[in-house]
């Protein structure tokens, strides 16, 4: 058994560990802090702004992308109004309904002005979100609603019509025939299981068109293009993949794995390492969401209706970006400006 | 008494605990709260170490089972399969059912939940007695079966749970609105019985044997079988129970939940002293152990540092942890025979 001196010399150790990951991502806090409280309530919203971002999962790209639009829209205000904004990044490493939960109520007793979320899990996270409502902190959702909870707004695409969007171009781009699989990711995220619906249901407005079946994968990029590759083995009639998540599109896997003339993709997502795709024809659309946005535009709208006292819509829907050969490069120039830096050179000398 | 309470483990465990809170209260900076307008610590108030109390809760119930398998010498690897499944179950049963009392609500909830976990700890335990193939390997497998149990009958649907087992589960027993005690004192109570169990019990004494020696165990007449089902029935049933706490306290299960966790279990163990190799442990210690991981959790994001070194930072601490204990065991032998060799 450890004795208290080895405790406290493990104590050092782990301090030592924790002190030698360091340079916090976030400003300090203290230095953040007002000298004294004016006043409760209206007081503390008109002060400076900590906003605690927490998406569904700090490895997943198109969250860093939101981060870095919310972290812009901060900037932005901050300069334009003289009130200080920060962003307290709060997202768990991997996607954990029941952490972000916890990270709601320690997002409020640290002292968030507001919190915005995008939900892994509604079930899990609405009682939270309502808990921390009933603490005085408003909540907004981007990407992954919990339509059920007292968050004030949320931003993102309408799930249901985002695929039917992702079936009308896989059909437009196979003369509205053949045999198509959906790539669907988690099958527990409600948002995804919305735009399979999508998919399923536009699908029945082409008679000549037959969904194999729906694939369903850890949303990694290695684990998604994995099932790609095993379902295409396993099912060669397959002629085309509406894709409601870009997940395989991140690795060139499927570059090689699959063949250009045989297969179409249609995938949601237009990030960076999937621009390869629409440039060798394998995934001719892409339907992009502006990632960017989620953070930019909801870090815009907290601070309009938190600071402001503005009013603000409940539900603002995001249009869908369509990304193909005739767009390529303004996309790509458009990606490099929201600080995306692995955009191919290439890419953005085309029209 | 006093310096042997000092001297203890569980004593050692408290300080660091302590020293932490220290230093995350000195470090963690204020804010001002915006119902009250008053100055509150960003770590020292009590909406925060609730918070930390309830993060632990969960893990620390599933430890107290967890311990008791390793000091026996073996190892449950699907406790957190137990509890998505127990879940799950629950969540599903509820809402067939549909008891109209609250109190119904709850005795149905809670019995699906513990029935749950009781039958696959029981599982575990028959398939390692009956297969007599290493824990490690059968819990494995039951760690996917389990979960792939949860997926199936699901569909990966997270199921909300209703309404009076959340109310139940977020009790604010008198405490000001949203401080939730409930979690916290059934790790308590869980953790009471767990060492009342293995401290004070001829039954935990026998655990200690086995895992101990188990052909000394044997000879001296100990019924091997049935102490090691009994031990991974317990796991199932302390999984089964953060599974009803967990379910209802954030109102909805999934076949997804407690991903990973039987790592932070098992790691909660360790750093509370278990060994790997049994005979050693403590219901207290894996408690502590808990929440001294979910405070290092906590510290990471309260003073700011990187969150993408959680993962380092506590498998860092795990084998620190590890190392300590075998150097100081390895330190009390080495006592031991020097002593001898004066007398």
């Amino acid at each position: 058994m450890f004795s208290s001196k080895r405790f406290a010399l493990a104590a050092v150790g782990l301090a030592a560990v924790i002190s030698a990951c360091g340079g916090g991502n976030t400003p300090s806090q203290t230095a953040q802090q007002p000298a004294a409280a004016p006043a409760a309530g209206a007081a503390a919203a008109k002060g400076p702004m900590k906003i605690a971002v927490i998406a569904k999962s700090s490895t997943n790209p198109v969250f860093l992308s939101a981060r870095t639009g919310a972290e812009a829209a901060a900037k932005e205000i901050t300069q334009k109004t003289g009130v200080p904004v920060e962003i307290v990044w709060m997202t768990p490493p991997g996607e954990d309904g029941q952490v972000q939960a916890q990270r709601i109520a320690q997002a409020v007793n640290e002292g968030a002005s507001a919190v915005l979320i995008s939900c892994s899990d509604a079930g899990k996270v609405t009682g939270a979100i309502n808990d921390a409502v009933a603490r005085g902190v408003p909540v907004m959702t981007f990407d992954s609603d919990a339509p059920d909870s007292k968050r004030f707004a949320f931003y993102g695409v309408d799930d249901i019509k985002t695929g039917k969007a992702v079936m009308d171009e896989l059909a437009k781009q196979m003369g509205e025939k053949g045999s198509i699989a959906i790539l669907a990711g988690n099958q527990n995220a409600p948002n995804l299981r919305k735009r399979v619906e999508g998919v399923k249901d536009a699908a029945k407005n082409y008679p000549n068109m037959k969904i194999v079946d729906t694939f369903y994968h850890i949303e990694t990029p290695q684990d998604a293009a994995a099932e790609v590759v095993r379902a295409q083995n396993a099912y060669p009639q397959i002629q085309g993949w509406a894709m409601i998540g870009g997940w395989p599109l991140f690795t060139p896997t499927l570059l090689t794995d699959l063949d250009a003339s045989k297969v179409k993709i249609v995938s949601v997502d237009a990030l960076p390492p999937e621009l390869a795709y629409v440039d060798k024809g394998l995934a001719p659309v892409l339907l992009a969401q502006p990632v960017y946005q989620w953070g930019y535009v909801s870090v815009h709208t907290i601070f309009d209706k938190v600071h402001d006292g503005k009013t603000v819509p409940e539900i603002m829907p995001m249009e869908l970006v369509r990304v193909s050969k005739e767009n390529l490069g303004s996309w790509a120039r458009q990606l490099k400006d929201w600080g995306f830096t692995d955009v191919n050179p290439e890419y953005l000398k085309r029209p | 008494m006093f310096r042997k309470l000092l001297a203890s483990q569980q004593a050692g465990l408290v300080a660091i605990i302590l020293l932490l809170g220290a230093v995350l209260t000195a470090f963690a900076g204020s804010h001002v709260d915006r119902l009250t307008g008053l100055p509150v610590n960003n770590f020292l108030n009590s909406h925060t170490l609730i918070q930390v109390g309830t993060d632990a809760s969960f893990f620390a119930i599933m430890a107290v089972g967890a311990t008791i398998v390793i000091i026996s010498g073996g190892i449950d690897l699907s406790v957190g399969s137990i509890y998505a499944l127990a879940g799950v179950a629950m969540a599903m049963v509820l809402r067939s059912a549909a008891p109209g009392s609250g109190l119904a609500t709850f005795v149905v909830g809670l019995a699906v939940a513990v029935g749950v976990g009781l039958v696959c700890g029981a599982l575990n335990g028959l398939m390692v007695v009956g297969l007599r193939v290493h824990p490690f390997i059968i819990t494995l497998g039951t760690m996917w079966i389990l979960r792939g149990i949860a997926f199936v009958s699901s569909s990966a649907e997270s199921i909300l749970v209703p309404r009076a087992l959340t109310d139940v589960a977020k009790a604010s027993l008198g405490l000001p609105s949203s401080l939730y005690p409930v979690p916290i004192l059934t790790m308590v109570a869980v953790t009471a019985v767990g060492a009342v169990y293995l401290t004070r019990t001829v039954m935990g004494r026998h655990v200690f044997a086995i895992g101990g020696n188990a052909e000394a165990s044997r000879f001296s007449g100990l019924r091997l079988t049935r102490i090691q089902t009994g031990v991974f029935v317990i796991s199932g049933l302390t999984a089964g129970v953060a599974a009803f706490l967990g379910a209802s306290f954030y109102g909805s299960a999934s076949c997804v939940d407690a991903t990973g966790y039987e790592l932070y279990v098992i790691a909660s163990a360790v750093v509370g002293g278990a060994s790997l190799s049994g005979g050693k442990g403590s219901a207290v210690n894996a408690a502590l152990g808990a929440l001294l991981i979910v405070l290092i959790r906590q510290s990471i994001r309260t003073l700011h540092f990187d969150q993408n070194y959680e993962w380092i930072i506590i498998g860092c601490a795990t084998i620190v942890a590890v190392v300590l204990d075998q150097a100081s065991a390895r330190l009390a032998a080495r006592r031991l025979a020097a002593a001898a060799g004066k007398a």
